[in-house]
């Protein structure tokens, strides 16, 4: 009798380890399935005169194999993959905006630049002056469209946060769910396998967007938690996230936070972008704020500095009909910084640009610890720097020496911020002014002469307007102070020395030594002469070579005087000097030509990098899976020879129960007569 | 790879083996890529600094094209410019000859008015050819910016900005100093034109050589920084010695007050009266002329020495003096301060065009320099983004084997099963 028992219990056992088995058969590409095996345990013996006589076995527990920490580690790691790789495709889309080669931006703007060399070799040829208006124009466009590229970029990252963060809220939901019939079956007193292996599936994809930390709770559930300490799942409530503009600057910082609302509350909390970790969500996240924002920055310097700096010198320039020249691109106008929405005083603050060759490719934000004392936080990405305090540069200093001049309404209070942010939208709006090729500003305002009786060698190198230096620093160019009229003009005379010296007649200012910041005052008279060194005089400037002999003389004169006639139309000083400003340092030092091409390999760093970090965190997201999957994945060869192995003990069991058959039929057989 | 027990789950292998060989695939697709495009670096992530490189090289190749074009505009102004002056000095020799031939003794009167007038068309093709102009119109004589025609016709004054522009380490002047080539400075120059007032009696030849310059910087200047026109009033007197005479003669200037080597009135050394007269007029500093004819005593003569302020002033004086020569000691007189002053004006001619030779051959250096700066950049720009075919083709190759040996060992694997025994 016994012995049936035994074999039937036997047989549902091994029955019930071959179903394990086979369900691990059938579901061994069910991702998230954690293998399950059999856990039998013998039944007690029974007490018996002759000893302990076994009962058989009984199956105890379905055994659901996984490692909490190698799950843990393995979607951690997942989540850091998930984010890296969201951000470095995005920066891949970034760096095609500024891509170089020939039909690049760098190509467009030098084309512009050189097309005035034509107009410098045949200053009345119309043609060479469209060319060069037309060229203008072309780089305007080009400016825009690439702007308006980063402006797609931005909004399908958006698009994509949108829908990132749809899901994450879906996935929060379905977590409290499973939670929910988690904690009820735990009362049944078996583990729930498989829902608790839907659970860390949807803990595993819910890491692909954002990253989180997770402790289990008594009841069973399973608490998650974002940013560190936001929880979105307590026990069977999910919270909700959202994509929104910061509370500080809102949407004028042109950044975007992740905002977190608890279940049962009504508020929204911003959560910090560093706190996130990795995800998707993150990722983006950190492109649209940090890598787009350089982009921005990048294009609309380049945009303003351009811009800015052509626009000064053809102002100082003569057009062919004879008037002074025009802005060639439209002005930029800077974005006015602003306050921050927990600032409590009324102050404001101003910017306007003071010198565009020194502008950097950045937003700054601007901390009050006092009215005249805090910091300054270049963004994207920069150390805080005090100012106003002793040894440290005022704001004003700060600004300046970044191009810009600021002014405050009122004082501020401890605590105030205000975000700087003046070429905003710069490159969206370049555009050329649709000018006639005859107001093309090609000739300079000044002309000069060489003395009749000049017995040296003095030769004239080159003479163009620079506008006025200021005793107090470099402000935008206005027009220069003209030599007198008719007749006169500004004379200067040499003597051979050595040293070569000159001294000046007629001219209305001192001169100033430009190459000083601030500019100061010329050593003299009598000035040093030193052959291929410009002269400063009255915001114009004169460069001359050769040697002089003594009572040499220069006679600078207002080329839109009556006495030269219509000389000056056959001039073109001025387009020389717009086509030096190839030359001019206004990128961090690199020069306008060559501006666009450290601009491109800024961008193509931060990608390069990016790229890299992804290919190191998505090796070690596939090293921990491997890893993980080594303890709960199905291993089918394994699986084939537990088959084999419970099939035979099937076979062995089926066979005592023939046994026990037989046993019973003797005993009644023999019982029988 | 990890570090884990002795168990890998199936699907985990799988997916290993899938993510490996899409590794591969793609590392493969992208060696095509550099193979097919011939760059190794296609976009700015592949190497940054490397293609900043690039960037940079192909921005100074396109201006050196730039700037060879300028310069190329830049030397065919100045060849023009150069050929002008050379068919300006051969003007100047055909006028020589003419005049040359005006001083020969069988001329008469009308002869000589012929011949100013062919010096008269000489003149109006001379001054064709100063106002020439370069395809643009703009003057190629205009120096530092002169009017749309450079010299004017009435006197040949230079209508602009005197002075000569430099050129760069890339390009050349486009113009030429035309205030130089045709104008005259009296301090460097001298160029001063003598010309006989009144001779008494008329008929004893008196006049003057040509008036030259032995040392221009000498040459006196009026307050306005002109010479002065001098007047010089001489009178043969009885010399010394007995049978000799000397001349006695007064300077006067206009304006008046220059300085003069000594005071009114000077003498002359004594000369033999027999022979023709060459009696050396010292008295204005700078200058130095010689009195001739055959004088007797009581004879007077009176000079006008007036400076010239340029090549087409002295033309002028010279049509004016041959044209209106009323004997042939005139004749010979004017034909003598022609021939002086029209070679002073071939000096400046030269000049100006050996400079423009100066130039044509600077150019040439440059557009060498810049050759050479173009090939070695393009050869940066190379080395920076190109792909090393020969290393390429390896790479490629290398990277299809390992495809290849992933591709059969994955399907060499799943053969491999325990289900395959059990049957």
């Amino acid at each position: 009798m016994s012995l049936l028992n035994v074999g039937s219990r036997a047989l549902l056992a091994n029955q019930v380890a071959l179903q394990t088995t086979g369900n691990n058969i059938a579901n061994v590409n069910t991702p998230g399935y954690s293998r399950q095996s059999v856990v039998v345990q013998t039944m007690p013996g029974q007490f018996t005169g002759g000893g302990y006589i076994g009962k058989g076995v009984d199956v105890q527990t379905i055994l659901r194999n996984q490692s909490d920490l190698l799950t843990r580690q393995a979607t951690a790691a997942a989540a850091v993959d998930a984010g890296n790789s969201a951000r470095s495709q995005s920066l891949l889309q970034l760096q095609d905006v500024f891509s170089g080669g020939t039909s690049g931006l760098g190509t467009a703007i030098n084309s512009m630049m050189n097309a005035l060399s034509d107009v410098v070799s045949s200053p009345t040829d119309m043609t060479a002056r469209n060319v060069a208006l037309t060229s203008m124009d072309e780089t305007g466009k080009r400016m825009v469209a690439a702007s308006a590229q980063l402006d797609d970029i931005a909004s399908s990252v958006n698009e994509q946060l949108k829908g990132d963060v749809n899901t994450i809220n879906q996935l929060a939901q379905n977590i409290a769910s499973v939670n929910d019939q988690i904690a009820r079956a735990k009362g049944n007193g078996q583990p729930p396998n498989d829902l608790l292996d839907q659970r860390d599936q949807l803990v595993r994809n819910l890491n692909k967007y954002i990253q989180t930390t997770q402790v289990t709770a008594d009841d069973g559930t399973l608490s998650v938690f974002v940013a560190g300490s936001q929880p979105l799942v307590l026990g069977n409530k999910a919270g909700s996230v959202s994509i929104g503009d910061p509370k500080d600057f809102g949407a004028a910082s042109g950044q975007k936070s992740l905002l977190f609302q608890q279940p049962g509350a009504s508020s929204m909390q911003e959560l910090s972008g560093t706190a996130l970790g990795g995800g998707e969500v993150a990722g983006l996240l950190s492109f649209q704020n940090s890598d787009l924002q350089e982009g921005y920055q990048l294009l609309n310097r380049m945009a303003t500095a351009i811009s800015l700096s052509l626009n000064a010198q053809n102002e100082l320039g003569v057009t062919l009909d004879g008037s002074m020249g025009k802005a060639l691109f439209a002005d930029v106008v800077p974005a006015q910084p602003t306050a921050a929405s927990t600032n409590t005083s009324a102050a404001s603050m101003g910017v306007t640009f003071s010198d565009p060759t020194k502008l950097s490719a950045n937003s700054y934000l601007v901390s009050f610890s006092s009215a005249t004392t805090g910091t300054i936080t270049t963004q994207p990405g920069g150390q805080p720097e005090n100012f106003g305090g002793p040894g440290q540069p005022t704001l004003a200093g700060y600004f300046s020496s970044h191009g810009l001049q600021s002014t405050l309404s009122g004082p501020p209070n401890a605590g105030d911020q205000f975000l700087v942010d003046p070429m905003k939208g710069a490159a969206a709006k370049m555009q050329a002014q649709q000018l006639s090729p005859t107001q093309l500003a090609a000739a300079s305002p000044v002309n000069a002469q060489m003395g009749a009786a000049n017995a040296g060698t003095l030769q004239l190198a080159s003479l163009n307007a620079t506008g006025q230096p200021a005793t107090t620093g470099f402000v935008p160019p206005p027009s220069p102070v003209l030599p007198a009229t008719t007749g006169g003009g500004v004379t200067l005379t040499f003597a051979s020395g050595p040293p070569a010296t000159f001294t000046v007649a007629g001219n209305a200012t001192p001169l100033m030594d430009v190459s000083a910041t601030p500019p100061v005052p010329l050593a003299g008279p009598p000035y040093t002469y030193t052959a291929g060194q410009a002269i400063t005089i009255d915001g114009w400037a004169i460069t001359l070579a050769g040697a002089p002999k003594a009572g040499d003389t220069v006679t600078v004169g207002n080329a839109l005087d009556p006495q030269y006639g219509d000389g000056y139309q056959r001039n073109t000083g001025n387009a020389t000097a717009l086509m030096n400003l190839r030359d001019a340092k206004m990128f961090d030092g690199a020069t306008l030509s060559d501006g666009f091409a450290s601009a491109m390999a800024q961008v193509g760093t931060r990608t390069q990098s990016a790229q890299y970090a992804q290919e190191l965190s998505s090796s070690l997201a596939a090293n921990l899976e491997g890893d993980r999957t080594a303890v709960s994945g199905v291993n089918l060869d394994e699986e084939a020879a537990r088959l084999i192995q419970y099939q035979q003990a099937y076979q062995a069991s089926a066979k005592m129960i023939q046994v026990a058959q037989n046993i019973f039929d003797t005993l009644i057989t023999s019982m029988g007569h | 790879m990890s570090y884990s027990t002795n168990r890998v789950a199936t699907a985990n292998m799988y997916e290993n083996a899938t993510r490996n060989l899409m590794t591969r695939q793609t590392s493969l697709a992208n060696l095509q890529d550099n193979l097919t495009s011939g760059k190794r670096v296609e976009r700015a992530s592949d190497d940054p600094v490397a293609a900043a490189q690039a960037e940079r090289a192909m921005t100074r190749i396109s201006r050196i094209q730039t700037d060879q074009r300028a310069l190329d505009a830049q030397r065919s102004a100045v060849a023009q410019a150069e050929s002008s002056l050379g068919d300006a000095v051969d003007l100047m020799q055909q006028m020589r000859e003419l005049v040359v031939s005006a001083g020969s003794g069988t001329f008469t009167n009308s002869d000589r008015v012929t011949v100013a007038n062919q010096l008269q068309g000489l003149r109006t093709q001379l001054l064709d050819v100063a106002n020439r102009k370069d395809t643009n119109g703009v003057p190629l004589l205009s120096a530092l910016g002169s009017a749309a025609t450079p010299f004017l016709n009435a006197m040949g004054q230079f209508d602009g900005l005197a002075g000569q522009t430099t050129g760069s380490s890339v390009g050349i002047p486009s113009a030429l100093d035309g205030d130089a080539a045709f104008m005259f400075q009296p301090q460097r120059d001298g160029v001063f034109n003598a010309s006989v007032d009144t001779a008494t009696p008329a008929t004893h030849g008196l006049g003057s050589s040509a008036v030259t310059s032995t040392n221009p910087t000498q040459i006196a200047l009026d307050p306005s920084g002109n010479a002065f026109q001098y007047q010089i009033n001489v009178t043969y007197i009885a010399g010394t010695a007995p049978n000799t005479l000397a001349a006695q003669y007064s300077v006067t200037s206009t304006p008046a007050g220059a300085p003069l080597n000594g005071t009114n009135p000077f003498t002359s050394a004594d000369f033999n009266p027999s022979q023709p007269a060459s009696v050396p007029v010292t008295a204005i500093p700078g200058l130095s002329l010689n009195l001739t004819g055959q004088p007797q005593v009581g004879d007077t003569v009176q000079l006008t020495l007036k400076p010239s302020n340029g090549i087409f002033d002295t033309i002028d004086s010279a049509i004016h003096d041959i044209g209106t020569a009323g004997s042939s000691s005139a004749a010979s007189q004017a034909v003598g301060q022609a021939l002086a002053n029209i070679d002073s004006g071939l000096a400046r001619l030269q000049t100006v065009r050996s400079y423009a030779g100066d130039l044509l051959n600077r150019a040439d250096n440059i557009s060498g320099n810049q050759q050479k700066r173009s090939v070695q950049l393009e050869a940066d720009r190379s080395n920076a983004v190109d792909l090393d075919m020969i290393k390429g083709v390896s790479d490629f190759q290398n990277q299809q084997v390992g495809y290849d040996a992933a591709l059969k060992s994955y399907s060499m694997v799943q053969k491999l099963s325990l289900f395959n025994y059990i049957s």
